[in-house]
């Protein structure tokens, strides 16, 4: 191994089709957007050079710009908190060896992550339909009086999206948190039990800890996944009511397809790869090598 | 014995490479409209009628999105689009310019369909440089308030004329658990019709009217409408989803009794017809005052015509062949409308005549003399950042949510 390590030839051939592969699929496309939002361009015919003007009329000037940041934030909000939290619990419960029908419940939770896009929101459009759905049917045979407009409401609908979304993704967490909790060793939970730990201080101290990497890239996956949303709202609200679910992909999907005004599209598109990586950067820098609170690793800390 | 079998074989084999090659068809692919009987009726005949006059040729049909183009212009942007396809107004200037619209001159003349064409829709047919792009079928068509006049009787409701009418009758319906006016907002164009039918009261070009530049979207008129439309939306007029509901959902609602209105194309008079029967009628659009109504009863929404139909891929291994096809389906479009749909607005001349027609239809043909004034559906609007925004802007109008003002201010920024 060393000697192939030290072959720079060897590690040129490895490494090139892979570098390759991500300069003409990731990085050079990447460049285009960021080239063509100086342009005004209809994706079909010669484009003309103007300069920032995308950017002042995106940022400066379009409201919908706003509401797209906000639902962006509010989407990666709930699919985090929802996702995470929910995901976590479930993994701890699976992993346990007393639970009883552990594989039937890693499959269930798994399940919903490969159902298609559109059969998942056919589905719970039918729920959150406000005329005729399950959801405000059952209310009304409940007798009670709280019959929402689910996905109609400007306010709340993009929480119905995100909730979908949410949903349907938790169960690709859950395989990372459990594929993570897997991989800490027995002996730490015995350490643990010696010392009198119970089964929450235990998972506190030592499950939770050791999972950090899998968190960050969760988390990665949740926020990133939020700000970009965009099938669950194409299908469900189409963006609507007006402009109300609305974020930076779908602005983009709407002006260069919809409009046929692609520079503008793109523009939104480059603001949404620029916002992305400094969320990753962000939650890089969080998650750190360092002592922080949630991840202490105090040295001779009092387990019981 | 050996140079006779070689022969035989030899021979055997030439004669299976030759059937093969004469059997071998020519395929060609066409992006067209197939999702309901208005449009899979006359697809499935002029497919009929295409295997009978060019056997050797073979459609590989790619159902169109109803995505306001969007799919096209993916296509287009890939370099990918079909041998045929079809096209609105909004997308033939781009596509003529990046010369993946050909011209079809020589192909309309050369198989006559130039001279079946209608007058009246010969205008729309050639473009503004003079040159055909797109072989149509559609006539003039017309946005269409339907009633079911039963449901009106029912609960002893007169067909409103007025908004505030319409105010009331809502109330009456909703107390019973139906719907006023059943609308699949979801698709941008029926939203947008709404908002026409009604901006017609104030202004006859309606939505038209701001594509040609002859109206601005600050006339006092717009704004009403769009208070209009708030007003309706708020007294419950239309159904709480309406901005996610689909065509089946609100053509269900109507069809089976669940709703009282409808709005839609006159292509719906067919389907309209077979499941209500004497029941359902069309009516003048009503007006925010009886004076209006009045005034305004001949002023429709729709009707206005654009460059629309059957394009082709000049860069299409056989162009030539498929721009005849695409003339070929065009016309076999117009008579499967004619004949087995009821609706004889149609672009083309097919010599046929139907006196079978559905007595909407007869009463729409006797009403297209005494029409003041028409405007169009979004896919006849050339402007792509209004016919896509004034969709959006009728969806937040319809959800009863938007303040009218938001909605025009909104307007107002996407057309600077």
């Amino acid at each position: 191994m060393k000697k192939y390590l030290s072959n720079k030839k060897a590690i040129v051939v490895f490494v090139l089709p892979a570098v390759i592969l991500f300069l003409t699929f990731i990085f050079i496309p990447i460049l285009q957007v960021f080239y063509y939002s100086f342009f005004k361009w209809d994706g079909v015919n010669q484009a003309t050079f103007i300069g920032l003007d995308n950017y002042i009329r995106l940022i400066g000037k379009d409201p919908t710009f706003k509401i797209a940041n906000a639902n962006g934030f509010k989407f990666g909000l709930v699919i985090t908190v929802y996702q995470l939290v929910l995901a976590t619990i479930f993994a701890i419960a699976v992993s346990d060896k007393r639970i009883r029908f552990r594989k039937f419940f890693r499959t269930a939770y798994f399940i919903p992550v490969v159902l298609s896009v559109t059969v998942v929101c056919q589905l719970w459009g039918n729920v959150f339909n406000a005329d005729n759905g399950l959801l405000n049917t059952l209310m009304k045979t409940l007798g009670i009086e709280w019959s929402q407009n689910w996905l109609n409401d400007r306010n709340t609908a993009i929480y119905t999206v995100a909730f979908v979304n949410a949903w349907q993704w938790m169960g690709y967490q859950f395989a990372l948190i459990v594929a993570g909790i897997k991989s800490i060793g027995e002996d730490f939970y015995e350490a643990a039990e010696i010392d009198g730990a119970t089964a929450l201080k235990a998972h506190w101290f030592i499950t939770l800890p050791l999972l950090k990497d899998t968190f960050n890239f969760c988390l990665l996956i949740s926020v990133t996944g939020g700000i970009k949303a965009f099938a669950e709202i194409d299908i469900m609200t189409g963006g609507g009511p007006g402009n109300a679910t609305n974020t930076l992909t779908y602005i983009m999907y709407n002006h260069a397809f919809g409009r046929q005004n692609f520079g503008y599209g793109l523009t939104s598109a480059s603001v949404l790869v620029m916002e992305c990586l400094v969320i990753i950067l962000v939650l890089n820098w969080l998650f750190k090598d360092r002592e922080t609170p949630l991840f202490a690793r105090k040295k001779g800390v009092d387990l019981v | 014995m050996k140079k006779f079998l070689c022969v035989l074989l030899a021979a055997v084999m030439l004669i299976g490479c030759a059937s093969a090659l004469a059997e071998e068809k020519i395929k060609l692919q066409i992006y067209g409209q197939y999702a309901d009987d208005d449009t899979k009726v006359p697809y499935d005949y002029a497919v009929e009628k295409l295997a009978e006059a060019y056997p050797n040729v073979e459609l590989e049909l790619i159902p169109q999105a109803q995505d306001d183009g969007a799919t096209l212009l993916a296509l287009a942007t890939a370099g990918n689009l079909p041998d045929i396809y079809q096209t609105g107004s909004g997308i033939v200037t781009t596509l003529r310019n990046s010369k993946q619209m050909m011209v079809l001159n020589d192909v309309a003349e050369k198989t006559g369909f130039l001279d079946k064409v209608y007058e009246t829709e010969k205008q729309f047919m050639i473009a503004d440089d003079g040159n055909i792009y797109a072989f149509p079928y559609a006539g003039q068509e017309y946005v269409l308030w339907f009633v079911n006049n039963a449901l009106f009787e029912q609960y002893g409701l007169e067909i409103p004329t007025t908004y505030d009418e319409l105010i009331a009758c809502a109330e009456v319906f909703n107390a019973n658990g139906i719907v006023t006016m059943s609308l699949f907002g979801q698709e941008g164009w029926n939203a947008a019709a709404m908002y026409d039918t009604i901006a017609t009261r104030y202004i006859p070009e309606g939505i038209k009217g701001i594509d040609n530049g002859t109206t601005s979207i600050t006339d006092e008129g717009y704004m009403k409408a769009a208070e209009d439309l708030v007003k309706l939306a708020q007294a419950g007029v239309f159904q709480n989803a309406v901005t996610t509901t689909n065509y089946d959902q609100a053509s269900e609602m109507f069809l089976n009794g669940k709703a009282a209105m409808f709005l839609n194309g006159q292509w719906y008079i067919e389907d309209a017809t077979k499941a209500l029967g004497d029941n359902v009628t069309w009516i003048a659009y009503p007006s925010y005052d009886e004076a209006s109504y009045e005034a305004n009863k001949h002023a429709f929404s729709g009707g206005g015509g654009s460059i629309s139909g059957y394009a082709v891929n000049p860069d299409s291994p056989n162009a030539e062949l498929a721009a005849e096809v695409a003339a070929f389906i065009s016309e076999k479009y117009c008579e499967a409308k004619v004949m087995l749909r009821n609706n004889p607005l149609v672009a083309v001349n097919t010599g046929l005549t139907n006196d079978q027609l559905p007595k909407m239809m007869q009463d729409l043909v006797a009403e297209m003399p005494n029409m003041t004034s028409t405007t169009a559906f979004t896919w006849g609007l050339t402007n792509t950042t209004w016919s896509n925004s004034i969709g959006v802007a009728a969806q937040s109008l319809l959800s009863g949510q938007f303040t009218a003002q938001e909605v025009i201010d909104q307007l107002v920024f996407e057309l600077e």
